[in-house]
């Protein structure tokens, strides 16, 4: 009994919680299936016919598949770059406490990203590096590291950390080095927080805006930055605005719902907890 | 826990020798080198060249470099719109981590528990935070659409008066800090129930027993064992917000008449829109240091727990 009425407030809370959290969200998607009609209805319709007639115009008049593409290259490498830099990184600050170097990555953080634009974009303008493909891609993936290293640092610095010493101690007693510590015990043992680090950093990478704004040419541009030029045009064309962004949301979408259930299954999956 | 523990972790602690303990500390030195050659190459070094660009006078196509002085920073505390900027900057972060931190808290205890269908609950709230911030300008720009957008509606059915939200300068502010929240507070809420899902039983145990109250229970045994996560939360979230930018730029552009201008989004306007990139570059040092300062702050709090 007791608990029962503790669920109706819980449930309560759940509702209030979804319909704030995802309305707006659920609003962009089904106005991305309104005609220009229904989308600029007052008041807004709820019921309305659908029409997929905004995302072909978007394949139609725009290389879209292009752009996601682009996104895709941009945010996957950038992350397998971060992880290969930032995970050692993050074992080494945790085992051999050393802020300073912490503090230092942190620094990637904190620094504003235009800070680093105005330089990137006068030293590659000025080495002509710009008009190749290969170098362009280049640039904005690595530009997108200072976003994904940081981050993966300073996650995975936290479950290094939570891993206990003790297990450490009687490996290094059962004659094991450093890096087998490091590969068979701690980085096992630190997966979820690896899928966490790996999850965001993509995530980050594919949203993150700035860069690519100021670096990505015609054929190396993100869908972030397509989609802001949209808007820029001034068009009263909300569909295809909708329709463009929930493309952009999709793949965060169902990368985080799979990653949920990885997340709290490596979370409960507790260590030395006996 | 059965094994002999030494404690205070780190190298000192293994039973080992002093030859093993050095290269010990060669294998961890090249296990960080990576990681620090490519923020000394890509973050340092940009960082000195934007010390360099702040002192002289940087023209588009020319090679010619005159030196300024300290000119561009003379020229900050003049310029009003700087100013505007600074105050702009400063009052989205308070507020923003203030209201994010607390419901940052609510959202990550609450989500902890096991309840049917916290999972669900967890990735559908989850959204914001993950959607690209572009996305997230658009969606708000129709909803806060002063003639059909969802917001005005919503106020005509409980008898409000329609507002013109991101086109008024009185509202622009709230209107972008309603956003942040809502597009930032699970994120915090992710990393706080990540630590919930760590911290021991034992102390809640001992406190039930002890016939602690639900408050004092999260007053005196949550909250501080939850510090550590959420002064890390913080700590990331300030850093962003400190940076205010992307909804800002997607949405307003800093406008109306510079109402919603924060530092970020002015320093780029200089140095992208009308090629001042000395100006935007002594910009962009001061916010550095205004974000250097108040990690600082909060790295120093954070350590005072451990």
């Amino acid at each position: 009994m007791q608990s029962k009425r503790h669920y109706i407030g819980a449930y309560v809370q759940y509702a209030i919680l979804a319909f704030a959290f995802l309305g707006p969200v659920l609003w962009m998607v089904s106005s991305s299936f309104k005609n220009n009609v229904d989308i600029t209805a007052y008041p807004p319709v709820f019921l309305f016919k659908p029409t997929l007639k905004n995302y072909l115009n978007l394949f139609r008049v725009y290389p879209f598949a292009k752009y996601i593409l682009n996104s895709f290259i941009i945010a996957g490498f950038s992350t397998i770059l971060g992880l290969l830099m930032g995970v050692p990184a993050a074992y080494a600050i945790a085992r051999f406490r050393l802020n300073s170097l912490a503090f230092l990555t942190l620094l990637a953080r904190m620094a504003p990203g235009v800070l680093f634009l105005i330089p990137w974009y006068i030293i590659s303008t000025g080495l002509h590096l710009s008009g190749n493909d290969f170098t362009d891609y280049s640039s904005l993936i690595l530009a997108h590291c200072v976003v994904t290293m940081p981050l993966i640092v300073w996650l995975m610095i936290s479950y290094f950390e939570s891993v206990p010493i003790d297990i450490e101690e009687s490996a290094v007693i059962d004659g094991c080095s450093r890096l087998g510590l490091f590969f068979r015990i701690s980085l096992p043992l630190s997966l979820p927080g690896l899928a966490v680090s790996m999850v965001l950093s993509f995530i980050f990478s594919w949203n993150y805006f700035l860069f690519a704004l100021a670096l990505a040419n015609n054929s190396t541009m993100p869908l972030t930055v397509i989609a802001f030029n949209f808007i820029g045009e001034g068009s009263a064309d909300w569909g295809g605005l909708m329709a463009a962004s929930t493309i952009i949301s999709l793949p965060a979408l169902i990368l985080t719902i799979f990653a949920q259930k990885l997340l709290i299954k490596g979370l409960t999956t507790g260590a030395v907890k006996g | 826990m059965s094994a002999p523990s030494i404690k205070g972790g780190g190298v000192a602690s293994y039973p080992r020798l002093r030859k093993v303990k050095r290269d010990d500390r060669i294998t961890g030195f090249l296990m960080v080198s990576p990681a620090v050659v490519f923020t000394l190459a890509m973050i340092i070094f940009p960082i000195g060249y934007a010390v360099f660009l702040s002192v002289t006078k940087w023209a588009p196509g020319s090679s010619a470099i005159h030196f300024v002085g300290l000119n561009n920073f003379g020229r900050m505390l003049s310029d009003h719109v700087f100013w505007s900027s600074f105050r702009v900057t400063m009052i989205l972060f308070v507020a923003c981590l203030l209201i994010e931190t607390i419901i940052g808290i609510y959202l990550g205890i609450f989500l902890s528990k096991d309840i049917p269908g916290q999972k669900v609950l967890q990735a559908v709230i989850l959204i914001p935070s993950i959607i690209a911030s572009v996305a997230i300008g658009m969606m708000w720009i129709q909803i806060l659409d002063p003639t059909l957008g969802f917001a005005n509606y919503l106020l005509s059915v409980v008898g409000l008066k329609p507002l013109a939200w991101l086109a008024n300068p009185d509202t622009v502010l709230q209107s972008l800090i309603i956003i942040d929240v809502w597009q930032w507070s699970p994120f915090m809420a992710l990393i706080i129930t990540g630590g919930m899902r760590t911290l021991p039983s034992e102390p809640f145990e001992a406190a039930v027993i002890d016939g602690a109250s639900k408050w004092q229970i999260f007053r005196f045994v949550t909250l501080p064992l939850l510090r550590p996560v959420v002064m890390v939360a913080v700590l990331l979230r300030s850093v962003d917000l400190v940076r205010f930018f992307d909804t800002v730029y997607i949405m307003t552009q800093g406008g109306p008449n510079n109402a919603s201008m924060t530092l970020n989004v002015y320093s780029y306007l200089q140095g992208f829109n009308y090629m001042d990139m000395s100006y935007g570059s002594a910009i962009m040092l001061f916010l550095l240091l205004l974000v250097m300062l108040i990690s600082l702050v909060i790295t120093k709090l954070r350590g005072r727990t451990s």
